[in-house]
């Protein structure tokens, strides 16, 4: 280019799926996946004996996550880095003959990094508790309202009792519960929980972001507006107990409906915004127990320039693979470590661009 | 509208540190400094090499496209970002697929972190804290105009060689005027003994 002044407007597109082109099969797979769903609500709810029309919105909201999720899942799935770890990952955790220690490891991997998400810990342990708190408050409300929605389980009134309740699940009476004890008292309460969790989590957050200076690329926008949506179910969920309990269902119908919307809303962004990593990091589980597994069969690739230990030589491999598959035709210099790399290019600066620079 | 870019100069370089030190005081990594100042030939020679990201854009970051989670994001004027907290699995495809060795990865964090261009600074019309230091403009920030008016002797190269392939970027390297060059070297040469 020399003279002409730089052009940086002209850029070819993001790569890795991130502004995906309409993608025919990817949905296929999203209308399967939708229609598996929405199969299974049918059949668990006595084909709609024990479905509640009033929540049709939260059902309708979900068929288009599973859509959704479905369809982003598989175009993520489609670029080589991401489809090469998936199956890494996948085979990683697979546990292979049992006894040799394989499911043990699984086992402990998928505890630490996907319910535990100790790698959060290591970053900061209060971030890493506001985040454990936003993770159980939302599996737990997951838990629970999924299959009250879809009409999989359902409460029936034990006659005469007053407070006695049959709790059947799938139309199959599963348990007897009584609303006065503590167990029926935590079951009906459990979304309460589930809200003050969030809420707890989400509080510290907020004052995190608030508090810390400086705004880079990965933080704009789009890191607030979950939290908000998290927060604001939490907190009409709350505001319907509180009518219930305390104001005689005063409000409960308006509120009822603003705490569908933030849900309905919530629901159908999960496939476009942040909470896509609550589907893609459990897929990646596997990548860590991967590359040790990897090291231990392949060992370690050393540095061609200074010999120092780079990574693993299946991982290098792997890599060179994925950038072949990419077009990036310098797939062998990953064999020189980064601080080589740039040592030659400084060399090769002093020796052919601006000789004997001393 | 021409953009402004970092033009680097690793001839003016002095090796003072200056340009780490002020990287760590970034708003967005605080205590963490994302540039790199090698020195290619220690006790021989004063030499030193800064680097920073180049923000590659022909192939468009390598570093993103070796993401297995598209954890690194690109914004439309191609400024490529440090790795998303949420995203990164800290696997190192990334440190190793970038021709100019420029991403870092924090084993214990499992988080990859690199230069984005003070992206916090820059879109707001602001200095890189590293050129806002540099004593000597072997960082320098600006449109290719005003270091061609700065520095009338000196031409800007944003093609570099690594082997058959070359990379264009939106950083660009510095170079003599009179210079007759197509790319400048990465460094990275098939055959062995034609590395320096
Ligand atoms: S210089 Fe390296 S880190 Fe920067 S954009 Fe290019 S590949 Fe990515
Ligand atoms: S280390 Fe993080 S940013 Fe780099 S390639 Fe792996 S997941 Fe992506």
């Amino acid at each position: 280019m020399n003279d002409q002044p730089l052009d940086y407007s002209i850029l070819p597109p993001d790569p890795g799926g991130a502004r995906p082109t309409w993608d025919p099969s990817a949905a296929a797979a999203g209308l399967i996946a939708t229609a598996v769903l929405a199969l299974a609500i049918y059949s668990g709810s006595a084909n709609l004996l024990h479905f509640d029309a009033a929540l049709v919105g939260y059902t309708l909201a979900t068929l288009f996550l599973a859509f959704g999720a479905t369809y982003r899942l598989v175009t993520w799935s489609r670029s080589p880095a991401a489809r090469r770890y998936l199956s890494k990952s996948r085979k990683a955790l697979l546990p292979r003959p049992l006894g040799d220690g394989t499911l043990t490891a699984s086992a402990r991997e998928v505890t630490s990094t996907v319910l535990l998400q100790r790698f959060i810990a290591k970053r900061s342990r209060p971030r890493w508790l506001a985040h454990q708190g936003l993770f159980w408050g939302v599996i737990l409300a997951t838990l629970i309202t999924f299959p009250l929605t879809f009409g999989w389980i359902h409460f029936r009134a034990v006659p005469g009792t007053g407070s006695g309740y049959y709790v059947y699940m799938m139309g199959v009476r599963a348990a007897h519960l009584d609303a006065l004890s503590l167990l029926g008292w935590l079951t009906f309460h459990a979304l309460d929980l589930a809200s003050l969790l969030i809420l707890s989590g989400g509080a510290y957050f907020l004052w995190h972001r608030w508090s810390t200076r400086g705004n880079s690329l990965t933080q704009l926008g789009r890191d607030l507006m979950p939290l908000l949506a998290l927060m604001a179910i939490s907190v009409t969920g709350l505001a319907l107990t509180v009518s219930s309990v305390f104001m005689e269902g005063a409000w409960y119908q308006p509120l009822a409906f603003v705490h569908m919307c933030t849900v309905v809303l919530t629901l159908v962004w999960i496939p476009f915004g942040k909470f896509f990593h609550t589907l893609q990091r459990p897929a990646m589980a596997g990548v860590g127990l991967h590359k040790e597994l990897g090291v231990q069969k392949g060992g370690v690739a050393q540095c061609v320039r200074c010999g120092e230990p780079v990574e693993g030589t299946i991982f290098l491999d792997d890599l060179k693979q994925t950038m072949g598959e990419l077009g990036l035709g310098f797939g062998d210099w990953v064999e020189t470590c980064p601080s080589c790399k740039r040592l030659e290019r400084g060399a090769a600066y002093r020796n052919h661009v601006k000789e004997g620079y001393r | 509208m021409t953009k402004k870019a970092l033009f680097i100069d690793p001839g003016r370089c002095i090796g003072c540190q200056a340009c780490v030190a002020a990287c760590r005081e970034c708003d967005s990594h605080p205590g963490k400094s994302m540039i790199h100042l090698d020195y290619p030939d220690p006790g021989n020679s004063t030499a030193a090499a800064p680097t920073v990201c180049m923000h590659c854009s022909d192939p468009v970051a390598p570093c993103a496209q070796v993401c297995p989670t598209d954890a690194i994001p690109i914004d439309e004027q191609g400024i490529v970002g440090s790795a998303s907290e949420e995203l990164c699995i800290g696997c190192g495809n990334c440190v190793h697929a970038c021709p100019f060795g420029v991403p870092k990865l924090d084993l214990v964090e499992m988080l990859q972190s690199k230069c984005d261009m003070c992206y916090d600074r820059t879109s707001q019309g602001k200095l890189p804290m590293c050129a806002s230091v540099c004593p000597t403009d072997a960082l320098f920030f600006g449109t290719q105009a005003e270091l061609m008016q700065k520095r009338p002797g000196v031409q800007a190269v944003d093609i570099f060689g690594f082997g058959d392939e070359t990379v264009r970027t939106n950083n660009a390297m510095v170079a003599p005027a009179g210079k007759n060059l197509d790319r400048i070297p990465g460094g990275y040469s098939r055959e062995p003994d034609s590395r320096e």
